[in-house]
């Protein structure tokens, strides 16, 4: 609005001027006309005394009289006489500029000069003696040059005063146009100034609208007249498409058949706020598209709908993926325990309305857990995917199996009774026959099921699952590779199995536990070189429990780690009390077992020396019995080896327990401090029976002598086995056939005897082949 | 009117080493009042027009009475009288003051106006030159 209001100023004040300036230059002609006459009028009165004064008729008054009426006017103002026929009588300001001000006045007096001398003249007075107003000093001229002289400076004077107005006048109009031309100048200033105000304004406003569409990621689509009428540079990258291949009808060419109808209703309805639609990309694939809809159609510029879009197709890939997070196993890709407990309750809520009955099927894999141990968690994870492939291709499509967690499967059929129950059962178990080939290994897996049949009777979800926990628990305590039906009995036994768990606890603190020593004897004279300590349990309830009774319960609980450290201790204290009481040969060792869950989760190292610093012991009288499995998997293998390792330096030692039962990698074992292997128990008992069992002792023995340690053979109960071992030329045994597992005082009274038969002699028995490695 | 300077006339009175003479001229309607004598050298004609019609100054050398005149008998012919012309002012307002710088050298010299009947009304005095 400023600058509108000084562009009215300025135009004005410009139009103001130049009428000044036309008024000022038509008054200008007249006076410079009017001046021009008085030129004539002064030669005509001249002229008009000499005719008379020939004697021709003339009237130089009347000429006298328009000369002075005529000066009068441009002296003063007012009507300037004409002075030839077709002269107008020309109207004449009167003058302001003090200079042409006195000059009209000096012409005014010449005026009177001249005519007053050639009045003298015409009356032949001398003109010497007419009064001279103007200051002339003619000189010595004759009277008619006088008067011409006269008339000269008349029409001269007069002149002056037309070229000083015209001078002052031009000034004027000079400044008048330099004026004008700065005013001009301000006002195209001003113009330029408002035009690029005006150009602002509206890329502001272009701009607004473009920082909209354009800066944003946002796809914008603008529907007017039915068709697309612009499009966002974000659509022409989704699309693939240039934006004219868009305009039109083209765009609705890649919106979702299914979609389109909704698109086009909302291109020209406004309708709804935000409408979801599929479009294709550029490589034809389909993004989901949420629109927020812009009812322009009232803007006289767009006239449309303006889509806002975003691709949303991520978000809801996301969305969806977290939902199968939520209810699918990320590894098998089978449902997980929730959707599993969900599909349950619909089963059981259909069996209950339709009087049908459905199967629960529990299934756990047998030495599942030695696999993870022994190949390491990656070929755990790929065992669960091959063994739920198997699975999955044996169920019906209607069957829902899952998996809970770990190793652990369940399978849900409904509308099954116990028969065909037992046939899914039997499907199962026949689909895991073939070896699985793992990590380049060959692998036999077996199963334990647990099945529980449900006839609408009150058992919620969790009761079945449960039930079905118990049956498999039946079934793997009955032998592997087995299925077993739930009946309300084994809930009992379980009941039984959770009471020894609890008395177990109470035997740690109340001393029902006391550790004994079975002797292991050098084979070449059958004198005793050692002892493994072996926990016994002598419950004032129970009676005396088995180890293969407790120990799995006590692995399974954690309680391990506990029985662990008290036989560590006990052992070793007892040890340094033999030696105290000077019974103890110096080469004599103390074996102790250390679970694979204790080396597993790693601290032995500090364990044992604490055990030694406590009770005195010297490091190479203790002796450590590890499996194998649980020094070659994985991290915590390795963390083992090290711990071991690192008591191996202190003079510990350490043998293999149960050696050739486990997956065991024996290039790992070749950089493994060990000064014993141990033969397992179960290929000395198949010795006689078995050539395989024999071949597998012999392979053994070889293999320690190769390793430059002794083996051990462990479970000689006869004279028939001792020979076999001996025959292999194995070092050391152990077992019924020499003596059992017995209290200390027992072996105390070994220990005395075998000292009493060495007395004789200073005590000096061959020491066994130190670890050379 | 002849607008070439003869001599060493210059209008804006810068001087070397000498000390400028100045004259003072005034014009009226109808003669022109300066000193009459000066010495020679370069001199420096104030010219004052007192009015009230305007005025020209023209400066040469020779004597008023033998000035030639045009054949209308009423104006100074000055172009029989270019040799002879030292210094020219065009025709001033009346009230202007000017300075007409001219070197003068011993002798008869003649300023007047030569505006249409100027000279024959008075306007021309003698100026003399030690």
């Amino acid at each position: 609005m400023g600058i509108l209001g000084t562009m009215a100023l300025v135009s004005a004040a410009t139009v103001f001027l130049s009428i000044r300036a036309t008024t000022g230059s038509q008054h200008r002609a007249v006076v410079v006309e009017v001046a021009a006459r008085q030129r004539t009028l002064t030669e005509r009165y001249l002229n008009d005394v000499m005719l008379v004064r020939a004697g021709a008729r003339a009237a130089p008054g009347t000429t006298a009289m328009l000369l002075r009426r005529s000066a009068d006017a441009l002296l003063h103002g007012g009507l300037a006489p004409a002075v030839n026929g077709d002269d107008d009588e020309a109207h004449v300001a009167a003058t302001t500029n003090p200079t042409v001000h006195s000059q009209l006045e000096q012409e005014r007096r010449l005026i009177g000069d001249l005519t007053r001398s050639g009045a003298a003249l015409l009356a032949n007075r001398p003109l010497a003696s007419v009064e001279l107003a103007a200051g002339e000093h003619p000189g010595a001229i004759g009277d008619v040059a006088r008067l011409r002289v006269l008339a000269a400076l008349t029409s001269n004077v007069s002149l002056n005063a037309a070229r000083t107005f015209a001078r002052e006048a031009d000034a004027n109009v000079n400044s008048l146009i330099a004026t004008q031309v700065a005013l001009g100048a301000a006002g195209l200033l001003i113009s330029v100034l408002l035009a690029l105000a005006l150009v602002a304004a509206t890329r502001r406003q272009t701009a607004h609208f473009r920082s909209l569409v354009t800066s944003s990621t946002d796809l914008v689509v603008l529907f007017s007249g039915g068709g697309c009428r612009y499009v966002s540079e974000p659509v022409t990258d989704l699309t693939g498409r240039a934006e004219a291949d868009l305009l039109g009808d083209r765009f609705l060419e890649l919106v979702h058949e299914d979609d389109r109808a909704a698109v086009i209703d909302a291109g020209e309805q406004a309708q709804p706020r935000v409408l979801l639609f599929r479009l294709m990309d550029r490589f034809g694939v389909w993004r989901q598209v949420e629109a927020h809809l812009t009812d322009l159609r009232g803007d006289r510029h767009l006239r449309g709908v303006v889509f806002n879009a975003r691709d949303i197709s991520e978000r809801m890939r996301l969305e969806s993926e977290l939902t199968r997070q939520a209810f699918y196993d990320v590894l098998t890709n089978l449902p997980n325990r929730a959707l599993f407990r969900d599909r349950l309750a619909q089963g059981l809520a259909r069996s209950r309305r339709a009087r049908t009955s459905l199967a629960v099927l529990l299934l756990d894999l047998d030495g599942f857990k030695q696999v993870n141990d022994s190949l390491g968690h990656d070929a755990g994870d790929q065992l669960l995917r091959e063994v739920a492939e198997r699975f999955a291709e044996v169920v019906r499509p209607t069957d829902t199996l899952a998996r809970l967690g770990g190793d652990e499967f369940t399978l849900l059929v409904e509308g099954a009774a116990e028969d065909e129950a037992l046939l899914v059962a039997q499907r199962l178990l026949q689909s895991l026959g073939d070896p699985f080939s793992v990590s380049g290994r060959e692998l036999r897996m077996g199963s334990s099921i647990g099945i529980v049949v449900s006839s609408g009777g009150k058992a919620g979800t969790e009761d079945l699952i449960r039930d079905a926990d118990v049956a498999m628990y039946a079934a793997k305590e009955s032998g592997r590779g087995r299925y077993q039906l739930y009946h309300p009995d084994m809930a009992l036994e379980l009941g039984e199995q959770l009471g020894l768990e609890q008395d177990l606890r109470d035997a740690l603190k109340n001393g029902e536990l006391s550790v004994h020593y079975q002797p292991e004897v050098s084979l070449k004279d059958e004198g005793i070189v050692g002892v493994e300590a072996l926990l016994r349990w002598t419950s004032p309830k129970r009676g005396s429990v088995s180890p293969a009774q407790f120990i799995p319960i006590a692995e399974e609980t954690g309680l391990i780690f506990d029985l662990g450290e008290f036989v560590l201790d006990e052992a070793c204290r007892q040890a340094a009390q033999w030696r105290a009481d000077g019974i103890l040969p110096d080469d004599f060792v103390v074996w102790v077992n250390v679970s694979g869950k204790q080396l597993a989760v790693g601290g032995v190292n500090g364990l044992v020396r604490r055990a030694l610093e406590d009770s005195g012991l010297p490091p190479q009288q203790l002796g450590l019995e590890v499996t194998e499995t649980a020094i070659v998997s994985g991290a915590p293998g390795e963390r083992a080896r090290g711990e071991l390792e690192l008591l191996h330096t202190l003079g510990v030692r350490v043998a293999i327990d149960d050696f050739g039962t486990g997956f065991s990698a024996l290039g790992q074992l070749r950089h493994f401090p060990i000064d014993m292997l141990k033969v397992d128990r179960s290929f000395v008992q198949g010795l006689e029976t078995d050539a395989r069992d024999a071949a597998i002792v012999a392979n053994v023995v070889s293999l320690a002598h190769s390793l430059g340690v002794p083996a051990i053979a462990e479970g000689i109960e006869t004279s028939s086995q001792l020979d076999s071992v001996r025959a292999v030329d194995c070092d050391l045994a152990q077992g019924f056939l020499f003596a059992r597992p017995s209290a200390p005082a027992e072996i105390t009274a070994l220990l005395e005897a075998a000292r009493a038969r060495a007395a004789p002699t200073p005590p000096a028995p061959t020491p066994p082949a130190p670890a050379s490695r | 009117m002849a607008l070439g300077l003869a001599g060493s006339g210059c209008s804006n009175g810068a001087a070397g080493g000498t000390p400028l003479a100045s004259v003072a001229v005034s014009e009226h309607d109808f003669h022109i009042k300066e000193a009459q004598k000066v010495s020679a050298g370069k001199v420096d004609l104030a010219v004052h027009n007192g009015g009230p019609d305007a005025h020209e100054l023209i400066v040469v050398r020779g004597h008023s009475q033998t000035l030639p005149m045009r054949n209308d008998g009423i104006t100074v012919n000055e172009e029989a009288l270019t040799s002879e012309t030292v210094g020219v002012l065009e025709p001033g307002n009346p009230g202007a003051r000017r300075n007409l710088v001219v070197n003068l050298k011993p002798g008869h010299y003649v300023l007047f106006c030569n505006m249409y009947g100027h000279y024959r009304a008075g306007m021309h005095t003698d100026l003399v030159v030690q």
